[in-house]
């Protein structure tokens, strides 16, 4: 598709919407703004702008929309598929200064926030007024506008759900300039077509995100942990849906392996508190007091010994939970220091075919000779795999990273998975977006687009 | 004996029930119409304080003092690397000379060590007024037990009423083993330290991790004891002329007799991790080359500092993963830090805002780094730092 | 070789808030935890069973409450423990509460090795240590980072002094304190706590001890008082300097200097 460049004289426009100070172009632009957390696609932006309000975003997109400039929005850059990269160049969006808490509203029990906000600003928020953000992925430092545009779920899905379920409102600015409310404070709605929920996971292609009222709910007093051995991956798994059934609502259910603590341990140059046995999940309860958290977790324990955990550690210190979830923490980054480069795959299956995937994944690394670490929350299905290129030549690279890719996600679709449970499409998902959800939907999919943009300016490239 | 009394005549059901609100630490129960105070009571008085007046009563019964006359003199320890001073020893002569001007009484030093004589003249230069010196050949490595005698042994000779100690390692082994030894109070880590005309030291330190000072004293037990930190109090001039004198103390070779024994002083400095580093010299993007890290590094050398980075020096393989400062690498809270070209991004600042202080020089003045750091310096580091280490070399 | 640690129980949160005007902890809400320092030191010692055989013990001194960290240590491998507990021991400082240790360790039995940690997060004196083993007439050292033998009733260990490490024999028994981060201490195991007996912990009170003389203990006992509590100055500058780069320099020198870091 064609766009307009941006020249001087847009800039000499757009320095009529924005001052001066906050217009970057050229080499002002630092490099991290051409790519994002994972880095597998490079492409800058004509110019940055640092915007600061929904007016603001509101004038640049009307000129924007006239004069066919592309437009990406970008907030901490921590995205893994390429969703905020300026493919097409144009004009880049950067609203991590838009970082306002504006309101705590104790009686309807939201919070409305700027889209720049960060993740832990906004927990740590919450917690000093004594309520909890459930939504917890791991990457902190990400804006909530970004949380929301991929529907970030993290590690409290098993109990709270993601982000979409803390959505109650949000103020958007079209591709065409327009500013609408989509929901608000009410708790229900069922007032037409949910706009809200298209912009939730709609990754910057619909519309821009300026203001945000989340869902708070009251802080557990209480949260302990659960590490728990097992001699291999296959028990630990399958222990895994004895566990949903047993009703006893974790927050959190991850599963990690001892090769990946090992590369954690090597990172952080730190041991973990328990590396003897091959395979561990990680489970969290929360409540208000000890004794209810204690007889919670007493179930799960059981069970675990029953299905021959080795054992079941407990985990509830501020200084053993450091000990454990920094771990957890550094994963992503431990495992990409350990290769060369390397890609990821963010599947979702239903919850009792995890132990299934995981197990494909080995027999996968095995036959196709290239080394598949993973990790992930195994309570609500979303596998973290990823894929290293360790000494691969670059072509021996390419190949064997589509066979396995194309192998991943035809299983999934197998398991009746999807292909993103929290990372999104992006840029580069989207062949097997398509694959999986075939013309039908697709085609439904672009209308959408259309209707929200139909210049196509805004995020083009992306998704669809 | 002081203990607490319970005046049972006045203990009612509901004034018990306000009783064990009021604690604190649970300590009070009521049960079968009778109130108790158990094992958890900290003598905190609250109860006393706070409770039904005359529910419970704080019976005091002073222990005897000891004779405050017979104790003269403020002692500081000497503490030293094989005959080099340690600045703390200054620091603690200059506020004992303070405190000594209250008592009109005299400031001694405790050197101990071996071939030291040469360097306890040092001392006087500073305003001691006499040095005590214990030199032998078993007391040149220090071992628990022969220090402890040695020093029991000059309490027992000079009958001081304060001792002073750097709390340094050696100082933290060998202060309270021989404060135990008379079984008197040795109050750690004092930030404060005053005389009150009685000879009584006043010693104030943080507790609770700094949430709350604390003012203590020692009232019926000689002699007192304090430690305190590198770096709290300023060491005085040194004078023209020495005065003062060094007086050789001789104890007896048993005394220095020990199955303890020193096998090994291993100099290298461990490679810290820089979550346990006081001073940090931390560098980001503003740093052009990987070769222009030889100016922090010098920085740093200089400083007694670590080195740390920021993520993208990481990714570019100028450090090890081990110093990166930020939410993927370690969290580190040093007394002093300072960030260099750093513009200070969230996931950087969240591993170092909890410093003590924060001195950070980036060009550009609206970087957020200035957020965070207590002393901003908004200017090009390529023309602070040379200028600086120039300086430092300078004054040297 | 049979090994004793001592612990302690301390707030369960380093953001304690303590009222001003009476010194006290706010209790609303603290829970407890063991005193972070002594997990190494168990692990420490839990290392050497493993190594050399034996038994590790631990001992703790405070409310009945405190029973509770000594069940964790249980759960961590400790083999038994043992709370001094009494009323008496009530308002004692370091003098007086490592004596009451001295007297409840006499009574637990002979070790070849006590281990403390190096210090607590609620006192921060590190004092107990060094004067409990005055006060059991047995050598210490402090800050052990290693114990790189163990032969014929000698220890060799690596000591953290300024600026360097000592290795030195230590002859056993002795009393250690032991420094952080040297090892990864292990987690509490749900198994040990389902076979432990909470009735199994011994419980010292003055009357278990060979020095019954009230004088010597708690508040009595103890050489120093707290004469006043207050909250601290709070220092939150913030100063932003601009000016050419020799301007600054002097600048960023003067703060150094002033500051005490050169």
């Amino acid at each position: 598709m064609d766009y307009h460049k941006v020249t001087e004289q847009e800039l000499r426009r757009l320095r009529e919407i924005i001052p001066e100070d906050r217009i970057l172009t050229g080499e002002e632009i630092g490099e991290d703004y051409s790519h994002d957390e994972l880095g597998g696609i490079t492409n800058a932006p004509e110019v940055l702008i640092r915007v600061l309000s929904t007016e603001e975003i509101s004038e640049i997109m009307k000129y924007a929309n006239c004069q066919h400039i592309p437009v990406v929005v970008r907030g901490s850059g921590t995205g893994l598929v390429g969703a905020s990269v300026a493919l097409h160049g144009g004009i880049m969006l950067e609203t991590t200064g838009m970082n306002r808490i504006l309101e705590l509203d104790t009686e309807n029990l939201t919070v409305t926030v700027e889209p720049g906000v960060l993740l832990m600003e906004l927990s740590q928020f919450a917690e000093e007024n004594d309520f909890l953000y459930p939504p917890d992925p791991g990457e902190k430092s990400a804006t909530i506008g970004g949380n929301i545009s991929t529907n970030a779920g993290g590690m409290r899905a098993v109990k709270y759900g993601v982000t979409r379920d803390y959505v109650r409102g949000l103020t958007v600015v079209l591709p065409t300039g327009e500013v609408i409310k989509l929901g608000g404070k009410v708790v229900k709605n069922s007032s037409g077509y949910s706009l809200k929920d298209l912009m939730i996971g709609s990754e910057g292609t619909l519309g821009i995100i300026t203001e945000a009222v989340l869902k708070l709910v009251a802080l557990p007093k209480v949260s302990v942990s659960l590490l728990i051995p097992f001699a291999d991956m296959d028990a630990a798994l399958e222990a895994v849906p004895e566990i949903i059934k047993s009703k006893a609502v974790p927050t959190a259910i991850e599963f990690m392996e001892r090769g990946t603590i090992l590369f954690a341990e090597e990172y952080l140059g730190k041991k973990f508190p328990d590396s003897k046995s091959d395979a561990y999940i990680l489970l969290t309860f929360d409540g208000n007091s000890l004794e209810q958290v204690e007889r919670d977790y007493d179930t799960v324990a059981k069970l675990c010994i029953d299905r021959g955990a080795l054992d079941v550690y407990i985990v509830d210190t501020d200084e053993r939970k450091q000990s454990v979830w920094s771990a957890r923490g550094a994963f992503l980054e431990a495992i990409k220091a350990s290769t060369t480069a390397m890609d990821e795959c963010d599947v979702v299956v239903p919850r009792n075919r995890v132990a299934d995937f995981i197990k494909f994944t080995h027999q996968l690394a095995q036959e196709i000779g290239m080394r598949i670490p993973s990790f992930g929350h195994a309570g609500d299905g979303n596998l973290h795999v990823y894929l290293c290129r360790d000494e691969m030549e670059e072509k021996e690279w390419q190949k064997k990273l589509d066979t396995v890719f194309d192998a991943m996600y035809r299983k999934a679709e197998e398991y009746h998975g999807l292909v993103s449970g929290e990372h999104g499409i992006g840029f580069a998902k989207r062949r097997y977006l398509s694959r999986q959800y075939g013309e039908a939907q697709m085609r439904i999919m672009r209308g959408i687009k259309l209707a929200f943009d139909p210049n196509g300016i805004l995020n083009p490239g992306k998704v669809v | 004996m002081s203990y607490l009394k319970i005046n049972h005549d006045k203990i009612t059901a509901e004034n018990a029930e306000d009783l064990m609100k009021i604690c604190p630490f649970s300590a009070i129960t009521y049960e079968n119409g009778r109130l108790e105070i158990g094992a958890g009571c900290k003598m905190c008085k609250m109860c006393v304080n706070k409770g039904p007046k005359g529910a419970i009563e704080f019976i005091k019964e002073e222990a005897p003092s000891v004779d405050k006359s017979l104790w003269k003199g403020i002692t500081v320890f000497v503490e030293h690397d094989e005959g080099r001073i340690h600045p703390v020893t200054l620091e603690l002569i200059g506020k004992a000379r303070e405190l000594a001007k209250v008592t009109g009484q005299p400031v001694y030093a405790l050197f101990i060590g071996f071939n030291i004589e040469d360097q306890a003249k040092k001392l006087l230069f500073y305003g001691v007024d006499e040095v005590f010196l214990y030199d032998s050949p078993a007391l040149k490595h220090f071992l628990i037990l022969p220090y402890a005698n040695v020093f029991t042994h000059f309490i027992n000779q000079t009958k001081p009423s304060s001792i002073l100690v750097g709390a340094t390692h050696l100082g933290r082994s060998l202060a309270p083993r021989v404060a135990a030894r008379f079984r008197t109070g040795l109050t750690a880590d004092c930030t404060v330290l005053d005389m009150k005309e009685n000879t009584d030291l006043v010693q104030i330190r943080p507790a609770f991790g700094g949430n709350i000072m604390a003012q203590i004293v020692t009232p019926r037990n000689r002699p007192q004891f304090c430690t305190v930190r590198y770096k709290i109090f300023s060491a005085p001039p040194k004078q023209e002329t020495p005065r003062g004198r060094i007086t050789r103390m001789e104890i007896e070779e048993k005394q220095l007799k020990d199955t303890m024994q020193v096998l090994d002083i291993i100099r290298k400095p461990k490679d810290i991790d820089i979550s346990d580093a006081d001073i940090i010299v931390a560098v980001g993007r503003g740093i052009k080359s990987q070769a222009d890290l030889a100016l922090a590094e010098e920085l740093a050398s200089l400083l007694g500092a670590q080195i740390a980075c920021t993520r993208p020096l990481i990714e570019a393989g100028w450090f090890d993963a081990k110093h990166q400062i930020g939410l993927s690498g370690r969290t580190v809270k040093a007394k002093l830090i300072i960030t260099l070209g750093i513009s200070g991004s969230v996931q950087f600042a969240a591993g170092m805002r909890n410093s003590d202080c924060i001195v950070s020089v980036n060009k550009d003045k609206n970087a957020p780094i200035f957020d965070v750091a207590h002393y901003g310096f908004v200017g090009d580091l390529y023309e602070i730092v040379p200028a600086f280490i120039q300086q430092m070399k300078e004054e040297n | 070789m049979n090994i004793l640690v001592c612990i302690k129980q301390v707030p369960g949160t380093s953001n304690v808030e303590v009222d001003p005007v009476t010194g006290v902890l706010k209790r609303d809400g603290v829970a407890s935890k063991m005193n972070p320092y002594d997990l190494y030191s168990l692990e420490l010692a839990m290392c050497l069973r493993q190594q050399h055989g034996g038994t590790v013990d631990v001992i703790t001194m405070g409310p009945p409450q405190a029973k509770s960290s000594l069940l964790e240590a249980i759960c961590m491998g400790a083999d038994k423990g043992c709370l001094i507990s009494d009323r008496r021991f009530g308002g004692a400082d370091v003098v007086a509460t490592s004596y009451t240790l001295s007297q409840g360790i006499r009574k637990m039995g002979q070790y070849d090795l006590i281990l403390c940690g190096k210090q607590t997060t609620d006192g921060d004196t590190a004092q107990v240590g060094p004067e409990t083993a005055e006060f059991l007439n047995i050598p210490h050292a402090t800050n052990v980072q290693e114990i790189t033998e163990a032969e014929d009733g000698f220890l060799t260990v690596r000591i953290t002094m300024d600026g360097f490490a000592q290795v030195q024999k230590m002859p056993l028994p002795c009393l250690l304190t032991v420094e952080k981060n040297i090892n990864t201490p292990r987690l509490p195991s749900y198994r040990r706590k389902c076979s432990v007996n909470p009735d199994g912990i011994s419980v010292f009170s003055l009357a278990d001890f060979e020095d019954k003389n009230e004088g010597h203990y708690g508040l009595s006992g103890s050489p120093t008082q707290v004469e006043r509590i207050f909250p601290p100055e709070k220092n939150l500058s913030k100063e932003i300097y601009e000016g050419s780069g020799n301007e600054l320099s002097q600048k960023l020198f003067d703060l150094l200097l002033q500051k005490k870091f050169i």
